[in-house]
């Protein structure tokens, strides 16, 4: 309309902008004393349609012949079959966004069932009942951390024999679980005993931090970290109760003088148990990590995808109301999902090699079924 | 003449004392995560080349590398404990870990089916407890002692995020469900909402007055939300973050994703940082703005305020919002450290 107004329907002798054809006829008429004869005519328009004789506002008013040949020229314009134009399109289904409630959820698991597990035979209730997916038997650590300051007495925390892996501890509204000794005091505690009870107890005279016992691993290979020492030097044991860390600053300057900020890796992976001949730091992680790096990037293993756990939730979002320029615009992933799984940083499953055999199977049916639902779709 | 002025104004900003101080030796990768002790001035650093380092911060500002160990995936989040002894982290490797600065070892003490994305200590009255949150879709606390959780709790949706002030917890997920926990009852949700923002939630921050939480969106958005449904009157959400297209249109069509929000320990004063590389400091109850940094050279992915709110530590790294492309040689990678002056943080007088 603005366009009609600007091109068309405007004045030549004043500046005045009109509506319509007829009123800027009937403008120059009365206002400018033109003679209806010598009419000037309409500017920037179609041959044949500089005349006043329709009356358009806007995109009322136009003949419905011009409409349909209109219509028509689009069509052969955008290569479409003729009479799209004139359909009203198709509207977006609507998404709900609203929790589904328990028979619309039943009914979508029984369309899932036929579409997956028809030809399966085995129930495939597993599929959607996450509680069976995550309430799998709990698996212990396949590699247990084991401090290293091995004492024969010690039982390396968090390995099932301190505390039987199956032994659900009751998780009644205000934490019955006592507080925790660190691993310091595990090696204090014999296997079985109770641990003492409140956890932030000093005992007086506790000394802060005797000089490092020679834990330094001998020429651990840290390229970008030469000539480090052990940080927090363990003392050989700790009493329970641990002073906090201010009290850990006096640093043992006479063993190494420090020159420079150092860094020394801890045991970042755990070695394996009963193997205590592997000191940690030898294993750090930067070597490690580096190597597998390099092995990640050569493999040929197929890139990782991010995969919806259910497509029925995708995410998507209102068009703005004005134009933006939204610089994370996945409505469904986080920048740290993408990150993850790029090569780069991505660990496949086997080299982490945390998931039970168990847990792996299902993992591989569930993508086999997903690539038959896909066939079938 | 006004060159000669504006050269020496530089030349005065280059040497004032109060510039924020750059960490020393930070990793060679981005930083995902920030965290100080409770106890003292040490900041954990996590990051994307599966490190987290431990530095001590002085008193003027300057840094020494203590120590550090890694993951077998990158760490995405950090956290203390209470008493400042043991630093937990959460990582790709789906795996949660511990490392005792004490006796420096680390060891594996949580477990998922998916990355952790992020690792809370809970301080309860009756002992401290891990709270992990991954794409696994699980919230699970840990006593770390044994090698199973205590409890799992069903998410709705991958976390992305969570907070706590004893005893309110808040789990922002995929999707953008927010879950409120009273921690006295941890296993259920106190409350389950659609987040009052329409575009992914990016970060949940509890106010420290444990009554209400932030949130912040990819959108350039925050929205303050009340826990108890008498406050909602004081709900409301504010624009941040965004840039104008060019410097001639005013219409702040940018969007930056808003990547973290920290509240000050003391003044309840919080600090949101965005993809656009800027750090603002904002009042929630006066509704005002406090403080704009200088822009970074990076995007700005974490944040941190140190125990009693002095030190207000931030990293500069790239946060992968312009995907792998974005990722380039030479990116800015630093955590600098801002000593936070009272009128920056401090509370405005409410307007009347």
């Amino acid at each position: 309309m603005q366009h009609q107004k600007a091109k068309h329907f405007k004045c030549n002798l004043c500046p005045r902008r009109l509506n319509t054809a007829g009123g800027l006829a009937v403008h120059i008429q009365q206002v400018h004393k033109l003679e209806p004869e010598n009419l000037p005519r309409i500017e920037n328009a179609l041959p044949g349609r500089d005349g006043y004789e329709v009356e358009i506002f806007g995109m009322e008013g136009i003949p419905a012949p011009d409409v349909a040949d209109y219509k028509r020229r689009k069509e052969i314009e955008l290569g479409l079959n003729p009479g799209t134009i004139s359909a009203p399109p198709n509207k977006r289904p609507k998404v709900e966004n609203r929790p589904l409630s328990e028979e619309e959820l039943r009914a979508q698991l029984d369309a899932h069932k036929a579409l997956m597990g028809a030809s399966e035979g085995a129930p495939p209730a597993a599929e959607q009942s996450s509680a069976a997916v995550y309430g799998a038997p709990p698996q212990a650590y396949t590699s247990p951390p084991v401090p290293a300051v091995s004492t024969p007495v010690m039982s390396p925390p968090g390995v099932p024999s301190v505390v039987p892996p199956g032994a659900p501890l009751a998780f009644a509204p205000p934490y019955p679980v006592p507080p925790f000794p660190s691993p310091g005091m595990m090696s204090l505690i014999p296997p079985g005993a109770s641990p003492p009870p409140g956890f932030p107890v000093h005992p007086p005279g506790v000394p802060p931090f005797p000089p490092p016992p020679g834990m330094l691993p001998p020429g651990a290979p840290m390229p970008p970290f030469p000539g480090m020492r052990p940080p927090f030097p363990p003392p050989p044991f700790m009493p329970p109760g641990v002073p906090p860390p201010s009290s850990f600053t006096p640093q043992p300057s006479a063993v190494t003088p420090p020159a420079h900020p150092t860094f020394v890796p801890a045991s970042a992976i755990p070695p394996p148990p009963l193997s205590p001949s592997i000191i940690p730091g030898a294993v750090g992680s930067v070597p490690l990590s580096s190597t597998l790096m390099a092995t990640l990037t050569t493999s040929s293993t197929p890139a990782p995808q991010l995969k919806l756990p259910d497509p029925n939730f995708e995410q998507t979002y209102a068009p703005f109301k004005k134009p933006t320029v939204l610089k994370w615009s996945d409505p469904n992933f986080s920048p740290e999902e993408h990150r993850a799984i790029h090569s780069k940083y991505h660990t496949p499953k086997e080299t982490t090699n945390q998931q039970t055999t168990g847990q792996a199977q299902e993992a591989e049916l569930r993508g086999k079924k997903r690539a038959r639902a896909e066939d079938f779709l | 003449m006004s060159f000669f002025s504006a050269a020496s104004s530089s030349a005065a900003a280059t040497v004032t004392p109060d510039k924020d101080i750059e960490v020393a030796d930070p990793p060679n990768d981005s930083i995902s995560s920030l965290a100080f002790s409770p106890q003292a001035d040490y900041l954990a650093v996590g990051s994307w080349n599966n490190e987290v380092r431990l530095y001590e911060v002085g008193a003027n500002g300057q840094t020494q590398g203590k120590a550090m160990y890694g993951h077998q995936g990158p760490a995405l989040s950090v956290c203390w404990n209470k008493d400042g002894t043991k630093v937990l982290s959460g990582g790709a490797d789906n795996a949660g870990r511990m490392f005792d600065i004490t006796t420096g070892q680390s060891q594996q003490v949580a477990q998922h089916d998916a990355p952790v994305k992020v690792v809370k200590w809970i301080e309860t009255p009756h002992g401290g407890i891990l709270a992990t949150g991954s794409w696994d879709k699980t919230l699970k606390y840990w006593d770390l002692r044994t090698p199973n959780p205590v409890s799992t709790v069903q998410l709705p949706e991958r976390c992305y995020t969570m907070d706590v002030t004893y005893p309110l917890m808040v789990v922002g997920t995929a999707e953008r469900h927010i879950q409120i926990f009273n921690l006295t009852n941890p296993t259920t949700p106190f409350k389950t909402m659609a987040s009052p923002l329409k575009w992914q939630t990016r970060v949940v921050s509890c106010f420290p007055s444990a009554n209400g939480f932030a949130v912040g969106s990819v959108e350039g958005r925050v929205a303050i939300q009340y826990v108890e449904e008498k406050d909602s009157s004081n709900n409301f959400s504010f624009k941040c973050h965004r840039r104008d297209q060019s410097p001639t249109n005013k219409d702040q069509s940018l969007v930056f994703a808003v990547n973290d929000i920290t509240f000050h320990p003391v003044h309840g004063t919080f600090s949101t940082c965005g993809s656009d590389g800027t750090v603002n400091f904002w009042d929630k109850d006066a509704r005002t703005r406090l403080k704009t940094f200088e822009p970074a050279p990076g995007p700005v992915p974490c944040t941190a305020f140190n125990r009693n709110g002095t030190i207000f530590a931030y990293a500069v790294s790239y946060d992968w919002s312009k995907g792998h492309s974005g990722m380039t040689q030479g990116h800015p990678n630093k955590v600098m450290l801002h000593a936070c002056k009272d009128d920056e943080v401090k509370r405005k007088p409410p307007k009347r």
